[in-house]
């Protein structure tokens, strides 16, 4: 059976390896993943899930689920220009993307099944710092944090914990790490951009204190509070909120450990311990 | 409605390199052929995203207009463009 070895948070942001390059390897974006990615050495994973928010890579408006599965032997990404990352196969677990489906399914979350398919930033830029070698499968499962209506966020957390009995119920013995990816407080393109950036931060108190319930794990206030209009006014991609509060619900322990906040780009970084029965 | 061609004119700007050079270089010919109202096709080739952004398109894919740097939409110009928007509350079409 296969057994949830810990959760993190990271953000995603396109230009982060061409930033982290030219800030070297003590810059600020390298340390914040490398304290992350030392926790996930030592939660020593054979597959990783990662949640994330697709941008227009994976789907469009033609057609844009509201979560789905990845169930491919790989994938291919990052397809959206990521400077130092240009695109590859990323090996992913084709036989346990399609437990994982299968099970959510019986389990009343009826999730797309997303097959011979491209990535965006979102997935590929997280391994580029977490994973480099790219040499642990990751299955991606997406949600919808950006375009609304967007999932409610008690429906995530519940999702969460389906997607957790989806992968202990897989019967090989393997360790498996759940990353959730986004940001609480960004606005990328949109109105609320800083002067001369093309980017936001629009809310940054907000993003503090979405930390501040994570910290004190109490996750109910915060699925109260994190309605549509309350996420969005923190910026046009504020849903991305919503990937962590699954993640939180896979690992079942809705206390962090620890999140480090970059205050400038409104990003947390943080990590979970596995709770639960495993 | 047809801001759903304005919103595939910026995404094609991403994942078709061929579209993308049209757009940086004869955009007049590219815009000519696509769907629009001539209130979009105005406000596209003005450069005009924060119309484009009233009108209901995506500004996570009208960010790609100053990320290639197309219709003279330089970050300065995309930025202040976009900000003026700011509190106004666009069209939804989706």
């Amino acid at each position: 059976m296969a057994r949830i070895v810990g959760g993190l948070g990271v953000p995603h942001t396109p230009y982060f390896p061409r930033f982290a390059a030219a800030e070297g390897p003590d810059g600020e974006i390298n340390r914040f993943f490398g304290k992350v990615r030392n926790e996930l050495e030592k939660h020593n994973p054979d597959v990783i899930l990662i949640i994330d928010t697709d941008h227009f890579n994976t789907f469009y408006f033609d057609n844009y689920p509201t979560f789905g599965i990845g169930c491919d032997d790989t994938f291919y990404g990052p397809v959206d220009d990521v400077a130092l990352m240009p695109p590859r196969h990323i090996v992913s677990h084709k036989a346990m993307g399609l437990h994982i489906h299968r099970q959510l399914i019986g389990h009343e979350f009826d999730t797309a099944l997303v097959t011979n398919y491209k990535v965006g930033h979102s997935v590929g830029v997280p391994f580029y710092f977490l994973t480099p070698d790219l040499n642990i499968p990751i299955i991606p499962i997406f949600l919808n944090g950006h375009l609304p209506p967007m999932p409610l966020a008690p429906r995530c957390y519940a999702f969460g914990k389906a997607l957790r009995e989806a992968i202990i119920s897989w019967p090989d013995d393997i360790r498996v790490e759940v990353v959730g990816t986004g940001s609480f407080s960004l606005d990328v393109a949109g109105p609320q951009m800083f002067p001369g950036e093309n980017y936001g931060v629009p809310d940054l108190p907000w993003a503090k204190h979405v930390i501040e319930r994570m910290l004190a794990g109490d996750i109910e206030a915060l699925l109260s509070e994190a309605t549509e209009e309350r996420m969005l006014a923190a910026g046009n991609v504020g849903g991305e909120l919503l990937n962590w509060i699954a993640m939180i619900g896979a690992v079942a322990n809705d206390k962090a450990d620890w999140i480090d906040l970059q205050e400038i780009r409104g990003h947390a970084y943080g990590v979970w311990a596995a709770g639960g029965r495993q | 409605m047809s801001i759903y061609a304005v919103n595939r004119m910026c995404h094609q700007l991403m994942h078709d390199k061929n579209h993308r050079y049209a757009m940086q270089n004869y955009p007049e010919q590219v815009v000519a052929r696509l769907d629009l109202t001539d209130e979009e096709r105005q406000a596209v080739l003005a450069g005009d995203v924060g119309k484009l952004y009233m009108l209901g398109a995506n500004a996570f894919l009208l960010g790609y207009l100053t990320r290639f740097e197309v219709l003279g939409l330089s970050l300065p110009v995309y930025n202040e463009r976009m900000r003026a928007m700011a509190g106004k509350t666009p069209i939804t079409d989706f």
